[in-house]
């Protein structure tokens, strides 16, 4: 038991370790405005989460601090110039609705992050999706203006990208601007992997569907360019890293959670390619929560039936003994 | 005595129609979301409900229950029909806003369902009273519903403007209603708890029909 | 690709999920592997048959009379009621007595009721739908559409009552809010 505590702790600060360095090239690209932005999504979360444990009598402890990842990972989401009061409400409602009253991170059945986001997703869309230009700075209370429509949805709609390949691994296109920096999120990524702090089947089931279906289907000209631009826009490395191959969502056992990772993969890509559908993999990831539900039924199903076998076994072992016991006693 | 009196007024809180036995749940999540609906829907489902319960408990009760059942619906859409003249009188424009959720308060879980094993096991005015709780009790939560969920989401209260900076229009979707539903539900359960009636969990655990 | 796109078209044009239609029904068949599939069997005649039927009053049924649809469709659903439950009785009257069960939930609720009325309206505001066949596919599709939102809540079912979920959420409203959540995704891919 404390060793699984010592383990979900560690995992926490690997993720939280990746996601302050996707804050910090944010900060890089747009200001104070967008650290701003992360930190009152964190605060928001931890005072919502404080309130909801106090409510259900239980003490708030370092372990409740995965409150500060999901807002994190859902500030790198938003524009760097989102309003602050509605990110901080979406935060509350992740907090609340999606994790709190179904018992907390006890019981963990939603994303949070991906809840929130399709959450703003259902009530400020045009606000979601019109980001500023990386480079451009603007004031905390400051109000935004030029925005631009993201690198993605314009993939989406013409199928080509006028950016160079050095400036999509460094994140330099509009967009938002954690989801964007593909470079920091690969090495993200394999930190991740092999600390073991994601699920890797969950994670390259996504990649891999991804991959498969740009190569089959492609969304751009040429298939290598279908398959680069799929990867890097829509958020798809994003939320196959922090959304997708969560720990607390995806099935434990790598060849169901790759299955799972696979299938949301496929189902949004299919998505984005027949209604241009911007960041569907984050939509697909909440609609996919009870997918992932009936794999772990399905685990700890046959985790009960597999212990029920081996008791079985003992048992007949145990019997077989006494019986030998006894010929050889009554040989004797 | 004293048990009796609290099983008359039970469906207004203790045993509330839609936040303990979660019936008639459509209608507040999908058309609680403005006041004037809600008005209309108040009117149309106390009427139907009230005429329609009483006129049903006339049916005699040797007949087998899907034979009691069919014509308690049956009963319900009669009375619907001056019902629904009425309220294209008074309410012309939320008709069509409200759509199909008018006629299907006639097949409500209080007349299909729980006239049957509720109210016609109780004596006439006794089953009234009851009734007459158990309609308010909706009508209580659908007010509730749509003041909250129109303020929030459009920033009016009964169409009037007010000064409300951060709308949340999701909140006036179906989606909206369930979760605001949900957590309704949840304060609902814990004050009963609070106040010592009944235990927090499953209210009386009989959800029927619709 | 075309199974994506019919999934996603099932999900928009649930009755639960988009329109909160037999809610009820559901959160008492999930309670129950075979309570669920049951049900949701049952209530996919009902929707069928009664959609069936639906088209036949809705020809016959002249316009001045309009408000008499309810009562029409309620008898419907009664003849239904009865002659599935004699079919029952005759099937086999030993099981009859837990069959009948599924029957008498599946008959009079909003998934049903609600679906006659739904395919009307759809048929009313896009006249080539008007096809009895439609009707009954129609029907059936709603019927789907229940099976399929209460295996989404039979996922979470185990969840959703867990001793971990606060006392005052346990159950039904967190079963509301799962509903919700769900149904919001299905919103934004709309």
């Amino acid at each position: 038991m404390q060793t699984k505590t010592k383990s979900d702790r560690f995992i926490w600060i690997d993720i939280m370790v990746t996601l302050l360095t996707l804050e910090l090239m944010d900060y890089f690209y747009y200001g104070v405005r967008a650290a701003v932005l992360g930190s009152v999504c964190a605060a928001a979360s931890v005072a919502a989460e404080m309130i909801c444990l106090r409510l259900m009598h239980r003490k708030f402890t370092a372990d409740d601090l995965t409150s500060v990842s999901d807002a994190l990972i859902l500030s790198l989401m938003l524009p760097a110039v989102f309003d602050l009061k509605i990110a901080a409400l979406a935060c509350v409602f992740a907090v609340v609705a999606a994790k709190n009253i179904f018992g907390g991170r006890l019981n963990m059945i939603f994303s949070p992050a991906a809840a929130a986001y399709v959450f703003l997703y259902t009530s400020w869309k045009n606000q979601l999706l019109m980001f500023p230009e990386p480079h451009v700075r603007t004031g905390v209370f400051e109000k935004a203006t030029n925005l631009v429509s993201s690198a993605s949805h314009s993939f989406n709609i013409t199928g080509k990208m006028d950016v160079t390949d050095f400036e999509i691994l460094l994140g330099n296109v509009s967009g938002p601007a954690g989801a964007v920096s593909i470079l920091l999120l690969a090495v993200a990524a394999v930190v991740l992997l092999f600390r073991r702090s994601i699920s890797a089947g969950a994670f390259i089931g996504s990649v891999s569907a991804t991959v498969l279906l740009a190569l089959i289907v492609p969304a751009s000209v040429t298939r290598a360019a279908s398959v680069k631009y799929t990867l890097v826009t829509n958020m798809v490395l994003f939320a196959s890293v922090y959304i997708v191959a969560d720990r607390r969502i995806a099935p434990k056992r790598d060849y169901y959670a790759f299955f799972y990772g696979f299938f949301l993969a496929a189902f949004s890509y299919i998505l984005v390619i027949t209604t241009a559908k911007e960041n569907a993999i984050v939509l697909v990831s909440l609609l996919f929560t009870p997918v992932a539900l009936g794999f772990k039924n399905l685990e700890k199903h046959i985790e009960l039936t597999q212990l029920a076998e081996q008791e079985a076994a003992a048992d007949a072992e145990a019997a077989e003994l006494t019986a030998d016991g006894e010929e050889a006693a009554a040989d004797e | 005595m004293n048990k009796k009196k609290t099983a008359v007024f039970d469906g207004l809180l203790g045993d509330n129609t839609v936040l303990s036995s979660l019936m008639v749940i459509s209608p507040v999540i999908m058309c609680g979301n403005t006041l004037e609906n809600a008005i209309a829907l108040i009117y149309a489902f106390s009427a139907i409900t009230f005429f329609a319960v009483l006129l049903g408990s006339f049916v005699p009760r040797r007949l087998p229950y899907a034979a009691k059942i069919i014509i308690n619906a049956v009963i319900a859409s009669v009375v619907y029909i001056p019902v629904k003249s009425v309220a294209r009188e008074f309410f012309p424009e939320v008709i069509t806003n409200v759509g199909i959720y008018f006629p299907l308060l006639a097949v409500n879980s209080l007349i299909v369902v729980q006239s049957e094993t509720r109210f016609y096991r109780m004596r006439r005015l006794s089953m009234t009273a009851s009734l007459v709780f158990y309609i308010l009790g909706f009508d209580a939560v659908m007010i509730v519903t749509a003041f909250i969920r129109e303020l929030f989401a459009y920033g009016t209260i009964a169409g009037r403007l007010v000064d409300a900076d951060t709308l949340i229009s999701g909140l006036g979707l179906p989606f909206g209603g369930f979760i605001f539903l949900g957590l309704l539900c949840g304060l609902y359960r814990k004050l009963r708890s609070m106040s010592g009636r009944g235990g927090e969990t499953g209210g009386d655990g009989n959800v029927s029909g619709n | 690709m075309f199974l994506v796109t019919e999934l996603v078209t099932l999900l928009a044009t649930n009755l639960i999920l988009t329109q909160a239609l037999g809610t009820s029904t559901l959160f008492i068949a999930a309670g129950n592997k075979k309570n669920l599939l049951w049900t949701a069997i049952t209530i996919t005649v009902f929707t069928s048959v009664g959609s069936g039927a639906a088209y036949i009053v809705n020809a016959l049924l002249p316009d001045g009379l309009a408000d008499l649809t309810l009562l029409f469709y309620t008898l419907i659903i009664g003849a239904i009621y009865v002659l599935l439950l004699t079919a029952l009785y005759f099937a086999g009257s030993d099981s009859f007595e837990t069959t009948r069960k599924y029957v008498h939930v599946s008959a009079f609720n909003c998934a049903v009721m609600g679906t006659l009325f739904t395919i009307t309206d759809r048929a009313d505001a896009y006249p080539p739908l008007n096809t009895f066949i439609n009707f009954v596919l129609s029907g059936a599709e709603a019927g789907t559409g229940f099976i399929l939102a209460a295996f989404i809540l039979t996922a979470a079912y185990r969840k959703l009552n867990s001793a971990k979920v606060p006392a005052s959420f346990r159950g039904f409203p967190a079963m509301l809010v799962y509903l919700g959540l769900i149904s919001m995704a299905v919103y934004a891919l709309r």
